[in-house]
């Protein structure tokens, strides 16, 4: 109710916005109301706050999508790349001091992100109900829709696109496939020095950290545990135990582990590892093609699947341009835009759109990318796909690594 | 309040406005948080938990050495290095120009930037790496000595020495050539060696600059945020991005534990205030 | 004097080497495609980040000019806030002029770290968060100890007496200062201008925390691509920092070298 009032207290996006608002998330917009939300935010800016790593993302983001914006619905995009560590501490922050008109309109979000900007009420909604393609082209039901990391989304992000965890390898040195955590070892004993993995809490290394858990406990076994650190850290020890016995075979001896994804990325092209992990299934292929991986360089997952999860776009509490954001959202969720990112010269975001649910041309859209060298079939993909661990989960293993690995 | 105090008053009035409200009135805050006041968090009563709690942590003890140590290790030998380039400057009589460019690069260029200039040379496949992979000194960067990352700050400390050395050329530099003249040539018509009339005289006169110089690149890379969470390993973490981390708890009640931390750091750089104010005081009645 | 001493050269030499050829490598980088191990040069050259650069969606300009007013406005206030401030510290006396030279001092050794985070909470309540003027005050703060310290040094060595002579002879203090001080401390408000100037440039966690992300400078810029590693992009974004920082002090010290040759004046130091 608390929310209702802070929203209510403000004058624009006006009347509009109120009435927005009170209707139930589960009944649609009219075309009259989604039409005044159009009018109401065309000529606008909105600003949009996510993850800023990967240049190719970002450079979509203010090509195509900008673009996009601007041609179609008249709104100008403005676009910062900022951890989302630090986009929910900028939003705590101002909840605390009681700041409404925030400068962030909609962040690129997801798992226990979610979960703890839901904890603390940073987020407006819901709202995805509201919106034509999210109604059309979404299964809101789906697993991977209506729960984001085992904790109900209810509304308040809506899909954006879908990542899983993928390793690559420079097939021309490190000749012998690796199909789990023993082949790991071997691999790392064979070439000392030269694998390593982002230290958690990268979003990265640590579903890499989850990607070992459950290759040698098991995801069953771990997911129904209560959120709780010494259960977690019973149940998890094996996994631990690995890591531990890797870590003298890893780059800097495993006392150092690069900060972020991206810095493992950079390695890998350099040569100085042998061994790169993404959430980005068709990063390598697309880096092949580019010239800076090497021609050798293979993807694949491991026997027992890697992690894979849905990421999210949600809105504010305090956002300014409410109806922008949700302007912009909706576009994210049209089957051109989505089409467009799945292509691995752009970026290779897997589509979080119901192919039952569109039109046979819309579909083609999507059966016309060809994914490339070198790179994992997406049905493969899909079957060797587990799906992530619940979001409180995620802080607790993160501190178990660094206690037990790390120090 | 005589005259001259009420016209320093006034002299010093937005100066005194404008790091009283933005120097203090932000420092206050955080302290304050860090005793447990924290009433938008729901948190009134002061309490020494936080404190107690993070100094008796698995983390805080390593960190703090390990700021203290590069601080020191690389105030010292940009003291040293530092001296010895002002006193090559001097000897070589090419100062005036020489010193300009010094004073201009290192100067000009970031912490951030220097930190990248560390990461394209000392890293394992860095120009150094490769100098010495052509030499055949190491086979693959596998075997290069972690010079960046590690767990004692090397790459850290070579960021610092490379900004500190130019500035201490400069500062002592300047100082040998106010001091250096007259005093040195008495010396030497004394019949002392150039040894001697360095040790002897140049030196202790330089003793001051040297120890107040030190103080200063110590508090500031004490400090300093950009190196360490750039170039620092994973365990420990230096002071700075120890705080900034736990700055980032999504758990706004965990808030106080950071600033338990940044209040730590702040102490010790108030103390390197009164220290350096102290040995300043003394350069002055040298001269 | 003068030796002539070739060690003593030589060694000078190594020095002025180690310090500057680490600009050299950052040059090599800005235009590298493809430098894999282990290779002393770049296997592959590309101009595609200098092209990125200039490119108008990249929107780098708007980021170079923003940086260069925000450092330029933090220079220009904080020297019209430290000169009476060194004025005073440098040839009055006063009670408590030993804690006013500490707090004034404090800012150099107490690091952004320790007071972003409850300026941040400050600026909030105030309304001024995540703007301009808001990291334009907040780089006042490690700005303004730089900015007295030179100029009390250069009060000191100036002395009153000039000023007070022509006060004398029935100058208003305006007068006083503008025809007869100012022109002599000229040289030195330019160094320390110059000085200020970088290290509002170089702010990163200041600008970070005051600016939430909106204000974005060359240090904002140029911070995640070192982070992650991307090194011809934060080689390229690097050499623009130091050349934006290298013409600002060229145009002062030209700037003021004229204003000083412009005004006459008799007694000099």
């Amino acid at each position: 109710m608390n929310r209702f009032k802070e929203i209510g207290g403000r004058v624009i996006p006006g009347i509009l916005l109120l009435s927005l608002l009170l209707l139930s998330p589960v009944q649609p917009l009219s075309a009259n109301e989604w039409e005044s939300v159009l009018n109401s935010s065309r000529g606008t800016r909105v600003t949009f706050y996510g993850w800023g790593g990967d240049p190719r993302v970002n450079s979509w983001l203010d090509t195509f999508v900008a673009l996009r914006l601007k041609e179609r619905y008249g709104l100008s995009l403005e676009r910062v790349g900022m951890d989302i560590g630090e986009i929910l501490n900028k939003l705590l922050s101002e909840k605390t001091a009681g700041k409404s008109d925030g400068v962030i309109d909609v962040v690129w979000i997801n798992g226990e992100n979610f979960f703890a900007a839901r904890q603390n009420g940073l987020l407006f909604g819901p709202f995805t109900g509201s919106l034509p393609n999210f109604r059309d082209f979404v299964d809101a039901e789906a697993g991977d829709v209506a729960f984001d990391f085992g904790f109900p989304t209810e509304g308040f992000e809506a899909p954006y696109g879908k990542a899983q965890l993928v390793f690559f390898r420079d097939a021309a040195r490190l000749e012998r496939p690796i199909g789990g955590h023993a082949d790991l070892l071997k691999a790392a004993k064979l070439h000392p020095g030269e694998i390593t993995y982002p230290a958690p809490p990268d979003f990265t290394g640590s579903a890499f950290v989850r990607t070992i858990i459950c290759d040698i406990v098991g995801r069953e076994k771990i997911a129904s545990l209560p959120a709780d650190k010494d259960v977690l850290r019973v149940a998890v020890a094996p996994a631990m135990e690995f890591l531990s016995e890797i870590k003298p075979y890893l780059w800097m001896n495993g006392e150092s582990y690069p900060a972020s994804g991206s810095q493992i990325k950079n390695m890998f092209e350099d040569g100085e590892i042998l061994l790169g992990m993404s959430y980005t299934p068709f990063l390598a292929p697309g880096k092949v093609k580019t010239g800076e991986f090497p021609e050798s360089t293979e993807s694949f997952v491991f026997e027992k699947g890697t992690l894979g999860n849905t990421h999210f776009l949600a809105i504010p509490f305090n956002a300014s341009n409410k109806n922008g954001a949700m302007v912009l959202i909706n576009a994210l969720l049209d089957p051109e835009a989505q089409a467009s990112k799945y292509d691995p010269a752009v970026w290779g975001d897997l589509p979080v759109l119901d192919p039952a649910r569109l039109p046979p041309e819309r579909n083609a859209l999507f059966e016309s990318i060809v994914v490339g060298k070198g790179s994992i079939p997406l049905r493969t993909l899909l079957e060797k796909r587990v799906p992530e661990l619940p979001a409180t989960f995620i802080p607790i293993l993160d501190e178990i690594w660094r206690e037990t690995v790390l120090r | 309040m005589n005259r001259d105090s009420l016209r320093a008053f006034l002299l010093l009035a937005p100066a005194l406005l404008t790091l009283g409200v933005l120097f203090l009135g932000s420092l206050v805050p955080a302290l304050l948080q860090s005793f447990g006041y924290f009433p938008a968090a729901g948190l009134g009563e002061p309490t020494l938990r936080f404190y107690r709690e993070i100094i008796a942590g698995p983390e805080f003890v390593p960190s703090l050495l390990f700021s203290l140590r590069v601080s020191f290790v690389s105030s010292a030998l940009a003291v040293f290095l530092g001296t010895i380039l002002a006193l090559l400057l001097d000897e070589t009589g090419k100062g005036e120009r020489i010193e300009a460019l010094l004073s201009s690069i290192p100067i000009i260029v970031p912490h951030t930037v220097a930190a990248l200039l560390v990461l394209n040379l000392l890293s394992r496949t860095g120009i150094l790496a490769r100098v010495l992979f052509s030499l055949g000194w190491i086979a693959s960067p596998a075997e290069m000595t972690a010079l960046v990352f590690d767990r004692r700050g090397t790459g850290i400390i070579a960021a610092y020495l490379w900004k500190g050395t130019p500035f201490v050329a400069v500062v002592v530099y300047v100082v040998l050539r106010n001091i250096d003249g007259r005093l040195r040539e008495t010396a030497l018509i004394l019949g002392a060696s150039r040894m001697q009339a360095l040790r002897h005289v140049a030196l202790p006169l330089l003793m001051p600059t040297l120890s107040s110089t030190f103080v200063l690149l110590f508090g500031f890379s004490f400090g300093a945020f950009e190196a360490p969470f750039l170039l620092g390993p994973t365990f420990p973490r230096a002071l700075p991005t120890a705080a900034y981390s736990a700055y980032l708890n999504p758990d706004i009640a965990s808030r106080p534990y950071s600033m338990a931390l940044i209040a730590i750091i702040t102490a010790i750089a108030v103390a390197l205030v009164y220290l350096y104010s102290f040995l300043s005081a003394r350069k002055e009645e040298r001269i | 004097m003068k030796r002539g001493c070739s060690l003593a050269s030589a060694t000078l030499f190594l020095f002025l080497l180690a310090l500057l050829l680490p600009a050299a490598v950052l040059a090599v980088w800005s235009f590298t495609l493809r430098w894999p191990w282990p290779g002393l040069l770049p296997r592959a050259f590309s101009t595609d980040q200098w092209s990125a650069f200039f490119s108008l969606s990249g929107g780098a300009f708007e980021i170079v000019g923003r940086s260069a007013l925000l450092a330029g406005g933090v220079t220009v206030l904080s020297l019209l806030i430290s000169l009476p401030a060194a004025k005073a510290l440098a040839l009055l006396s006063f009670p408590g002029k030993r804690i006013v030279e500490m707090l004034v001092l404090a800012p150099v050794l107490v690091p952004p770290i320790s007071y972003a985070p409850g300026m941040h909470a400050l600026f909030l309540r105030i309304g001024i968060a995540d703007s301009f003027t808001g990291v334009l005050l907040s780089h006042l703060v490690p700005c303004l100890p730089y900015g007295i310290r030179i100029l009390t040094n250069v009060f000191r060595a100036l002395g009153e007496t000039l000023e007070i002579q022509a006060r004398v002879l029935g100058a208003s203090p305006f007068r006083a200062f503008f025809h007869i001080t100012l022109p002599l401390i000229a040289p030195g408000i330019a160094s320390a201008g110059g000085l200020l100037f970088i290290v509002s440039l170089s702010q990163y966690l200041l600008t970070f925390f005051l600016g939430g992300g909106k204000i974005v400078t060359l240090s904002l810029a140029l911070f995640p691509l070192v982070k992650s590693g991307e090194r011809p992009a934060a080689a390229v974004w690097s050499i623009v920092f130091i050349l934006v920082s290298l013409s600002f002090c060229l145009v002062l010290e030209k700037g003021v070298k004229r204003y000083s040759s412009s005004t006459e004046t008799f007694f000099l130091s």
